[in-house]
């Protein structure tokens, strides 16, 4: 068995309270994106991105949790089985139409505690959190998949993603291959969610690691998905909907970008432009 | 005939394209020290070695590499869904992904600096602002030319993957080749140069990097220059052989046999140069041997 080393100065909140927070927020978030089939507009697809910022929030908390086991170079291939579990649940889970999100959470849930299972007892990893946080991180990938392609292409649900529009000489014409799917802008979702759940903890982690400026680069690095998946976005939906996403993830990523550059000035043992290198003293 | 020349002569431009592609990643992520010599870097001012190397651990080479291609990619595909012209929408796509890839460089820096706080690892600020933009130009053009390598792929001879699905494939085999081909030239012949030559790096000596110069203080631009002279070539064939061979059997030997007679050669090109590295390991192995007394290497 592996023994838990702790990843940095203790305190911040509890992991339990950030899990409650995550999967009830991503949850609400991704519900409010349904706004748009009962309103019939798409004003309201950024909160598929927010949903996948809180996901991320909360599984950088997982990660954290789970690494703490001495997973050095095993953060981010933790950030790959996340996503690469999560993106079938959220591709099952949508074609169940307004329960989508619901059953990608079960869905997503069952095939991280089989990976958790064959990691633990086949691989013989025998890591005491590894079944819980692979269901976590299961559902954390699941999530921010379903968020981010709710907010490129306007809905949850699978009909949404596999149809798109070109205009053909002035008429608009509904064709697989300018879909979300069929373009597999898929799969540039997938690689946005599985670095960002990863870097977080990958980029802070050290005897010094704080909670809050990991969760803020948390937030940033959701931020900043959101950025990228807001312009791809006008090419599915409206151009006044795709630029209030693009909006709000800019104001978003500004914010928590500054905040955690603030957070990095508070942590780090000096702050310098242009210094040579400070020999410890009594040389190295 | 006339078509096997005109995929012939595509196979080439994509190589040519896979080859400066290789030389400017694998640059990209020395001077960032990333992938397998960013641990040395990283443990350096643990064991009391202040350093100021560019520290930037993103992902392994691979992933990172297969988000910035499919995220060049996956723009570039939705601007010419919206009718932009393709070297356009390419050139937008990748300016856009390699953003991203800056704030990441900095994030990954400024956190894993911060938490080595308790060893009097300071934050250099000027390293952000002269090394980040270094990097991301050399991101931009690795990107920029895998991209339009895959753009060539579709339009040009057929393939039925699209834009970001096959940014993401050759994404993740750009970073593979970079990393496996470039990082020993970086890692192994400059990093770990305070340690005599052919003496490995043994725990006592963990962390001890070099981070001075002949004059003055190194930082990873210097590192950039090194690699810029042997492993970003280096990666640069390799990845360019990876792409021009691929393609080659594919345009040449794909009519042969239903579709067989490619796989069938690319089992032989595997082959032949499985022969090839043996003879050159068996040769070095003989003609350098192995490390022997300290005193024949000193003089």
């Amino acid at each position: 068995m592996s023994v838990k080393i702790e990843a940095g100065a203790g305190g911040g909140i509890p992991h339990n309270q950030l899990v409650i927070y995550g999967l009830v927020g991503s949850l609400v978030l991704i519900y409010l994106t349904y706004l748009n089939t009962i309103t019939g507009t798409q004003y309201f697809a950024f909160f598929g991105g927010l949903a996948a910022v809180v996901a991320l929030i909360w599984g950088t908390d997982t990660i954290k949790h789970l690494c703490s086991y001495g997973l050095g170079t095993g953060v981010p291939s933790a950030g790959m089985i996340a996503l690469g579990s999560g993106v079938i649940a959220a591709l099952f889970g949508a074609t169940t139409g307004i329960a989508a999100p619901i059953v990608t959470i079960i869905i997503a849930a069952i095939i991280g505690a089989v990976a958790g299972v064959m990691a633990n007892h086949v691989v013989r990893m025998d890591i005491p959190v590894m079944i819980i946080s692979l269901t976590e991180l299961a559902i954390v990938g699941a999530m921010t998949v379903l968020g981010l392609a709710a907010m490129a292409c306007g809905t949850f649900e699978f009909i949404g993603m596999i149809t798109g529009e070109i205009s053909i000489l002035g008429f608009a014409v509904e064709t697989y291959e300018f879909s979300l799917i069929g373009g597999s802008i898929i799969a540039v979702i997938f690689m946005l969610g599985a670095i960002a759940i990863q870097h977080s903890f990958n980029a802070c982690l050290g005897p010094g690691e704080r909670q809050d400026r990991t969760l803020m680069l948390a937030a940033e690095c959701g931020f900043l998905s959101m950025i990228t998946v807001a312009i791809i976005s006008f090419a599915f939906i409206g151009f006044i909907p795709a630029l209030i996403s693009l909006l709000v993830s800019v104001i978003g990523w500004i914010y928590t970008y500054t905040q955690y550059i603030a957070l990095s000035k508070r942590d780090a043992y000096a702050w310098l432009d242009a210094q040579p290198i400070l020999e410890p003293k009594g040389g190295a | 005939m006339e078509e096997i020349v005109f995929g012939i002569g595509i196979t080439a431009l994509a190589g040519a394209l896979a080859t400066v592609a290789g030389a400017a990643e694998d640059t990209e992520s020395d001077i960032g020290s990333q992938g397998d010599p960013n641990s040395q870097v990283q443990l350096a001012p643990q064991m009391g070695y202040i350093h100021r190397i560019f520290n930037k651990a993103v992902a392994g080479e691979p992933p990172a590499y297969g988000l910035w291609v499919a995220l060049g990619a996956g723009l570039a595909w939705a601007f010419m869904a919206m009718q932009i012209n393709p070297i356009l929408a390419i050139v937008l796509g990748s300016a856009l992904a390699v953003f991203v890839q800056g704030v990441y460089a900095t994030t990954a820096y400024l956190g894993r600096t911060a938490s080595l706080a308790k060893f009097g690892q300071p934050v250099y600020i000027d390293i952000l602002k002269s090394m980040t933009t270094v990097t991301m130009a050399h991101a931009f053009v690795a990107i920029f030319t895998t991209v339009a390598m895959c753009h060539l792929m579709i339009s040009a001879l057929g393939h039925p993957f699209p834009l970001p699905l096959l940014g993401l494939v050759w994404g993740i085999a750009l970073g593979a080749a970079g990393s496996a081909t470039g990082n020993p030239f970086y890692g192994k012949e400059r990093q770990y140069q305070e340690q005599k030559f052919g003496a490995g790096v043994p725990i006592s000596a963990s962390g001890n990097i070099v981070r001075y110069a002949e004059a003055g203080q190194r930082n990873s631009l210097d590192n950039g220059f090194f690699s810029a002279k042997l492993g970003g070539p280096a990666s640069g064939i390799c990845f360019g052989l990876i792409v021009f061979f691929e393609l080659w059997r594919t345009v040449v030997f794909e009519p042969l046999a239903a579709g067989w007679g490619a796989v069938i050669i690319g089992i032989v090109i595997i082959l032949i140069f499985a022969i090839i590295d043996r003879y050159i390991e068996v040769w070095a192995r003989k003609t350098f041997g192995p490390y022997t007394a300290p005193e024949e290497a000193s003089s």
